[in-house]
């Protein structure tokens, strides 16, 4: 079981109707495993999101997924002023194992409020979606992804906007999930967050590189990655990446 | 104990006109309605549907066309095009990529054209299209109430089954695939329900009721609630205590309760939202709560009636030989006022109740007014009703335009004097008295017209109208209509450009000299045609309605004496023609 990868991407290509806007890719991950995404806006995370997600068909190559996924989107795009609690939000993965006429009954509501323990919002299971911190906003979408029992979770860009201690919270989370056995891809610009995982892929409209991240955050894939934006630290000689807004096309 | 006074009147005055049979019916279709407009209200505004449930009622007009030229029911052809055009928009729109919004208005443009195409080119006479469309909350039958009910009860049935589904596809519609929601299935049902309320709202109660019974309330309550369920609840309320209100103010003032509820609903909403946007002031929401119950409680009730028996005409002509025949005998109820088309017309409170405290009811018939039957049958009275269109001996087909044949009005008139006469024997004296006299007039002015256009050669005569009215008053008097602007019996059709083109054509060919625009239509397409054809349109014609207090056609003899005298003097070329011709 451990030897089959979870994700298995193959020469993949995809865009919108005209050319391909990602083009190249070729990776694995194995289930546990956790996986940086890094790359420029525009750089295809979101677009290999789609496709793994099903949303968007490959134009060339394979993208494969063992067991079922689960999105963890941007809370900023969800709707802030919708009118639901955390459980509302949480009861919504139980509605993809259940037939479209059924409404979620005793069972589904006890598995969304045992996601929402895991997550550590327990107690916050009837506060408003909208009122919650962007942190506790990310890990009620996380406790939807749980009850949907995905073994493979998306998330998109998990830390932005969250304060110090609440990014440690959401990292032990996310340790905790991989450990038990889920596949986590994380979309990041953020390149201390990317040293801390298993593998790093680089991304900008073509696959950069794919390993370790020892072996892959290299200065050469750096700039390959993010066009030569990339700045030494003084102290401990390590690589940044400038601001995105600095260097948007 | 003065508060008691002061309380109790104003109670007793509410408890008044709840008793008025018409009142309760519309009070139960208000609170059947409530539970699915206050339900559906709240996922069209949490879906951003509003546009589109705006636009399904609308979108059932050509179905309402068909219908009617194929000779099915009315709701059937509604149903059914409002159903297509839910599958429709359901099917083309995306959600993720474009909203609703464009697909609706691309499609409602569609269903609208078509319906004006068939309406004007395939089934040529569309008259009854605009009455399917009639509904108010005053003329509440069985059915209604029974529509009504099954669709709050399907509304109640889907948001227990769905709502979770349709919550989860508007919370991030980005994931509801991703989430593993990949059926249609719900958002087509969520579609087609607000097509099958809106068609159910629109013959209960008429096009402008179904926007403020199901957006404008969810969306005042969406303003102070954070929540689906109190969210559903207080719409449902709002809902039934803005229907029943709304319909109290309508009695005390006698609106149209469609309008009545919906600027009551709008009010509410303007009260709601400063209440929260000025910092959430309490003092803000009671003084604009005090500032509409002021309002409301500032109109005083109608007029109690004098003994005289009541008779209530539907059209101004038929009004005006009510009055002639009756005298000051009887009290005339005139429903159409002057300048109104007969067309669009939505009753008043005062109608029904006039028209339940009835002796009599005279009628137009030949389809003129529809309507009329069934403001009768839901008043609750038992009065007797005439159909002057079954007693004038000269007919043209279906044209209900029969008044303009001074032969037909003195018929009119008789059988006028002989219901009157059964209504109130005890005047038959004064009524026969006023009858001759009357009758005398007509005869004289018949007399008169048919004089001063033996003096116009027949190679002069030539009408063309603005729509197609003037076929009796033709035929009486030997003019010969070469056409007519709107090429239909209804205002309601259109005329093409190729109608327009031949129409053209044919004033120079027939070299006409004069286009007549109707005193109660725009005259925009008349004039234009007048200058394409160096025609002129300076002389207005009395069609449809009597002309206002005051005007040359305020009576049924002024305005016949009034089109001859217009006609003469645009075939003549005289400013002068026909001047003897008075009523």
């Amino acid at each position: 079981m451990t030897g089959d990868p979870a994700v298995q991407v193959t020469r993949l290509a995809a865009g919108y109707g005209g050319p391909p806007v990602l083009v190249d890719v070729t990776f694995a991950a194995r289930p546990g495993e956790r996986v940086a995404v890094l790359g420029p806006n525009g750089g295809g995370k979101s677009t290999l999101f789609r496709v793994l997600l099903g949303d968007l068909p490959a134009a060339r190559g394979t993208a494969e997924l063992l067991g079922r996924r689960g999105t963890v989107p941007q809370t900023e795009r969800s709707r802030l002023d919708f009118p639901v609690s955390a459980l509302d939000v949480a009861l919504m993965g139980t509605l993809s194992r259940l037939p479209w006429w059924k409404r979620p009954g005793r069972d589904e509501h006890r598995r969304a409020r045992d996601a929402l323990a895991v997550v550590g919002l327990g107690d916050l299971a009837g506060a408003s979606f909208g009122e919650l911190s962007g942190g506790q906003r990310q890990r009620v979408l996380v406790a939807r992804a749980l009850v949907q029992e995905a073994d493979v979770l998306l998330l998109d860009e998990p830390f932005s906007g969250v304060d110090e201690p609440t990014a440690r919270q959401l990292e032990a989370l996310f340790d905790r999930l991989a450990a038990e056995g889920r596949t986590l891809l994380m979309a990041t610009h953020d390149l201390e967050q990317a040293r801390a995982w298993d593998r790093v892929l680089c991304l900008n409209r073509r696959q950069i590189a794919f390993g370790p991240p020892d072996a892959v955050l290299t200065r050469e894939v750096l700039e390959a990655t993010y066009g030569g934006a990339v700045v030494t630290l003084p102290e401990g000689g390590e690589e940044a990446v400038l601001p995105a807004h600095h260097h948007e096309h | 104990m003065q508060a008691t006074v002061a309380l109790a009147t104003p109670l007793a005055a509410i408890g008044d006109v709840f008793s008025l049979p018409f009142v309760q019916r519309g009070v139960v279709e208000v609170l059947l309605l409530a539970v699915g407009a206050g339900l559906l209200g709240t996922w069209i505004v949490l879906r951003g549907l509003a546009f589109y449930s705006h636009a399904v009622g609308t979108a059932a007009f050509p179905g309402l066309v068909v219908a009617d030229g194929l000779g099915f029911a009315a709701p059937i052809g509604a149903f059914a095009a409002a159903a297509l055009f839910a599958a429709a928009v359901g099917r083309l729109a995306d959600s993720r990529r474009r909203g609703y919004d464009v697909v609706t208005a691309l499609i409602l443009v569609g269903a609208l054209a078509l319906g004006v195409i068939l309406a004007s080119d395939v089934f040529h006479s569309a008259a009854n299209v605009e009455t399917l469309l009639f509904g108010s909350l005053l003329v509440i039958d069985a059915g209604d109430l029974a529509l009504a009910g099954a669709t709050s009860a399907l509304a109640v049935l889907a948001t227990l089954a769905l709502g979770r589904t349709w919550l989860a596809s508007g919370f991030d519609a980005d994931a509801t695939r991703a989430i593993g929601m990949r059926s249609r299935a719900p958002d087509l049902i969520l579609f087609a329900l607000i097509a099958l309320a809106t068609v159910a709202a629109l013959s209960a109660v008429g096009a402008l009721l179904v926007s403020a019974l199901f957006v404008v309330p969810a969306a005042t309550v969406r303003l102070w609630t954070r929540r689906m369920l109190p969210w559903q609840i207080a719409t449902v309320v709002l809902v039934a205590v803005e229907g029943v209100v709304g319909l109290w103010i309508s009695v005390e003032w006698n609106a149209p309760p469609g309008a009545a509820i919906a600027l009551l609903a709008g009010g509410v909403f303007a009260v709601a939202a400063l209440a929260v946007t000025r910092a959430r002031r309490p003092a803000v929401l009671v003084g604009g709560i005090v500032a509409l119950a002021v309002v409301a409680g500032g109109c005083g009730a109608a007029g109690s009636s004098d003994g005289k028996p009541e008779v209530v005409a539907t059209t101004t002509q038929i009004g005006d030989f009510a009055r002639a025949v009756g005298g000051d005998a009887i009290d005339v109820h005139q429903i159409l006022q002057p300048n109104t088309d007969p067309h669009d017309y939505e009753p008043r409170p005062a109608d029904v109740q006039a028209a339940a405290g009835a002796r009599l009811v005279l009628v137009n018939g030949d389809d003129l007014d529809v309507w009329a039957k069934k403001v009768v049958e839901e008043a609750g009275g038992h009065p007797a009703v005439l159909d002057l269109g079954t007693k004038v001996p000269v007919k043209r087909g279906s044209d209900p335009h029969w008044w303009h044949d001074p032969v037909n009005a003195q018929a009119a008139v008789s059988a006028v004097h002989d219901a009157l006469v059964r209504a109130d024997p005890g005047h038959r004296a004064t009524f026969a008295r006023n009858a001759a006299a009357y009758l005398r007039r007509v005869r004289a002015l018949d007399a008169a017209i048919r004089a001063c256009f033996t003096r116009i050669p027949a190679s002069d005569r030539k009408l063309v109208t603005d729509h197609d009215a003037f076929g009796y008053f033709a035929r009486r008097y030997g003019i010969d209509v070469v056409g007519a602007v709107i090429p239909s019996q209804t205002t309601q059709a259109q005329a093409s450009a190729g109608d327009v083109a031949r129409l053209d054509a044919l004033i120079k060919r027939e070299d006409v000299r004069a286009v007549f625009p109707e005193s109660s239509l725009s005259p925009k397409l008349a004039q234009a045609i007048a200058r394409d054809t160096g025609a002129t349109a300076r002389y207005t014609l009395y069609g449809d309605t009597l002309g206002p207090r005051g005007s040359a056609g305020a009576t049924y003899l002024g305005m016949e004496a009034a089109n001859a005298r217009a006609m003469a003097q645009a075939f003549t070329g005289r400013p002068d023609a026909c001047e003897g011709v008075r009523p």
